[in-house]
């Protein structure tokens, strides 16, 4: 801070009004002390005395007064840059998906391209294309094995997350929230009558919208049928020999056509719906840093918005 | 200088030579029948016959008017033998060789096409190359003087006559065929019934090891459906024509179309040549022996594999439960995408009108 500044600070107008004030004042106390009579040198040499007096006076206080004036001022900044840091990062992004999850959910996708790389060929094995990957691959002595591995991950994975859902604290909050509910079926009626235009806003959602839900028990029953039936297939003289060839053949058909049905689903739906939807395309990245940009959480799952702003407000502060 | 000069001995000899050629040419064609009274007056005495050192007796008639009845009626004695220019002989006269007119591009009116090409590559034309006396050529199929096409029925290559003719050699095997569902069709005269040659090819027939071979794991399944994917034939006799594509619609079918030939065809179960309807007790595929003809690929297979059909169509009612659950597949599946895509369409829809709406705003 330069004496320049100061002076700026002070201008010639403050201080006529400052001495007008002062005279006033000072005039009126000294009323009571002064003797009646004075000579003319005798209030000149009071005049001095007095303006000394008051100068000292003056400029101590002035001293404190700016000295406290910066102290507030600096704690006021510090005050306004820490909040503008935190609206910042609040306006940015969240991290919604935690790594745990995003790891299962990277493996579950892994094991899901390699089986229905290696899988559908066999189930469209007339066209040019199977045979083409299949080539490509290394034969079907490859592929068997490349599909086993995928079965494995894929085994794996299910079971991993059945312990997740019940023995990790986020895995059973995460799987009680992803349990269907009637307001589900509200939200979904809701939803397309604001798509047909006849509710005028849409469904405010928790942390699981009706359609991740769907998403989410569309993988769980398709995992149950094509982990039961692959395995069916794949230790088939067991099978056959302990339920008989029928049992083989409920296997076959049911991995042959719920294969299907789940790769249809996963590229129409769930990359409609996190990929090609003209909001997200090409894509967004959550799968791989977990996070939801603020705007993008507030939109599509304000009720869990919430929550997390009453959260942050209760302990975010400390 | 005088012409007669100029010409070198050599060529003047050369030039006598092809006089005697042209007239030699013009006498045989006046002497070939006068040479069949010749041989004929041998040859054409029944009972006429040289016994071999070997002690085997070697027949040695032949009947003039068999040869004037067959395909080689224009042709004469010397034609064929074409060694055989003195009698006695004084060597023993060489079997015929076929391929002096049987190549493409003969002059003699023979077929134009290469049957014998064909027969030198296949197993029993090379085994004869290899010197193997037991291996067949030309004539021990298709007879020597009476020859017929093979779409005359007294020809020995006609379609009923044919599995004889192998039987000659592969004795064991014809005994199998006659007793097999074909073997007995066609003994019944029923002439879509597959001979050998249906299968192995005529002239081409290869080890079923020769990856060519129509016979070899990778061709069976194409072979058989020569036949039997062909519904005109098969509904003649009450089998279905669809167990070719049920066949290529299961694992061992499609393990077989991309080379893995370890997969079972259609032979690896129901046998080659034993081939039997499935309520036949000596079937390969009857109940009763469906853990032994599984067991061969599935080892430990027990009477669980005859649980159960083995050519399933799943668009069949007669598939069981398997078309249940296809069925049932097929309705979860449109009705979940029928869903989804009217899901994405609205949502489209709403977005595309929000759009339009603030474009509206935005220019007053």
């Amino acid at each position: 801070m330069s004496a320049e500044q100061l002076k700026t600070a002070w201008t010639d107008q403050d201080t006529k009004a400052l001495s007008d004030t002062l005279a006033g004042a000072v005039a009126s106390a000294l009323e009571s002390e002064a003797p009646k009579d004075m000579t003319e040198e005798q209030a000149a040499r009071l005049r001095n005395a007095l303006s000394s007096a008051l100068a000292k006076e003056a400029v101590l206080d002035a001293r404190r007064a700016a000295r406290r004036f910066f102290e507030e001022e600096t704690k006021r900044e510090k005050r306004a840059v820490r909040e503008q840091v935190r609206v910042d990062k609040v306006a940015d992004s969240v991290e919604r998906l935690s790594l745990h999850i995003r790891v299962q959910h990277m493996i579950l996708f892994s094991s899901c391209i390699l089986l229905i790389v290696t899988g559908l060929p066999i189930k469209f094995h007339e066209s040019a294309i199977a045979a083409f990957l299949i080539d490509i691959m290394g034969g079907p002595s490859v592929t068997r094995i490349l599909h086993r591995i995928g079965a494995i991950a894929l085994t794996f994975i299910g079971v991993y997350h059945i312990y997740y859902c019940m023995v990790f604290k986020e895995g059973r909050k995460t799987f009680d929230l992803l349990i269907p509910k009637l307001q589900d079926g509200k939200d979904a009626l809701h939803q397309i009558l604001y798509f047909v235009g006849i509710k005028k806003d849409r469904p405010l959602f928790g942390r699981f919208s009706y359609i991740e839900k769907f998403d989410y028990w569309a993988v769980y029953w398709g995992m149950v049928v094509m982990i039961t039936s692959g395995y069916i297939l794949w230790f088939k003289d067991w099978a056959i020999n302990a339920f008989g060839k029928y049992v083989f053949d409920i296997g076959r058909e049911a991995h042959s056509d719920e294969a299907l049905l789940a790769t249809l689903a996963i590229v129409i739906w769930h990359f409609y719906n996190v990929h090609f939807n003209p909001h997200k395309f090409p894509g967004s990245l959550t799968w791989l840093n977990g996070k939801i940009s603020m705007e993008e959480f507030k939109e599509e799952h304000p009720l869990e918005y919430e929550e997390w702003l009453a959260a942050r407000e209760k302990g975010g502060d400390s | 200088m005088t012409p007669g000069r100029t010409l070198s001995t050599r060529s003047r000899r050369a030039l006598l030579a092809l006089a005697v050629a042209l007239a030699a040419a013009c006498l045989a064609v006046g002497t070939a029948a006068q040479e069949d009274v010749r041989c004929l007056s041998c040859h054409g005495k029944p009972g006429f016959k040289k016994t071999l050192a070997s002690g085997k007796v070697l027949e040695l008639f032949v009947d003039p008017t068999s040869l004037r009845l067959s395909v080689h009626k224009d042709k004469h004695c010397v034609d064929c033998h074409a060694d055989v220019s003195e009698v006695p002989h004084p060597n023993v006269p060489q079997k015929v060789n076929c391929r002096r007119c049987h190549y493409s591009g003969n002059t003699a009116g023979a077929p134009q096409i290469e049957k014998y090409v064909e027969f030198e590559q296949s197993v029993h034309g090379k085994a004869l190359a290899e010197g193997n006396t037991k291996a067949p050529a030309c004539q021990d199929c298709h007879g020597d003087h009476f020859i017929l096409p093979g779409s005359d029925p007294r020809s020995e290559v006609s379609h009923k006559n044919l599995p004889q003719v192998c039987g000659r050699c592969h004795l064991e095997i014809f005994g199998q065929y006659e007793a097999s569902v074909h073997g007995k069709a066609l003994a019944k005269g029923i002439m879509d019934a597959p001979v050998c040659t249906n299968c192995h090819g005529e002239h081409t027939i290869r080890k079923a090891a020769d990856a060519s071979s129509s016979v070899n794991a990778g061709h069976v399944a194409n072979t058989c459906a020569k036949c039997h994917a062909k519904v005109v034939i098969m509904e003649k006799y009450g089998v279905k024509a669809e167990q070719v594509a049920t066949y290529n619609e299961s694992f061992h079918g499609i393990a077989n179309e991309f080379g893995v030939l370890t997969a079972a065809n259609c032979a690896s179960c129901h046998t080659a040549h034993d081939i039997l309807p499935e309520n036949d007790p000596r079937s390969s595929v009857n109940a009763a022996n469906i853990p032994k003809t599984c067991g061969k690929c599935h080892a430990g297979a027990n009477a669980n594999f005859a649980n159960g059909r083995i050519h399933i169509n799943a668009k069949d009612k007669s598939a069981g439960i398997v078309y249940w659950i296809a069925l049932g597949f097929k309705i979860l599946t449109l009705s979940t995408l029928a869903g989804l895509f009217v899901h994405i369409g609205l949502d489209l829809y709403r977005k595309f009108r929000n759009r339009k709406a603030h474009h509206g705003e935005a220019k007053p």
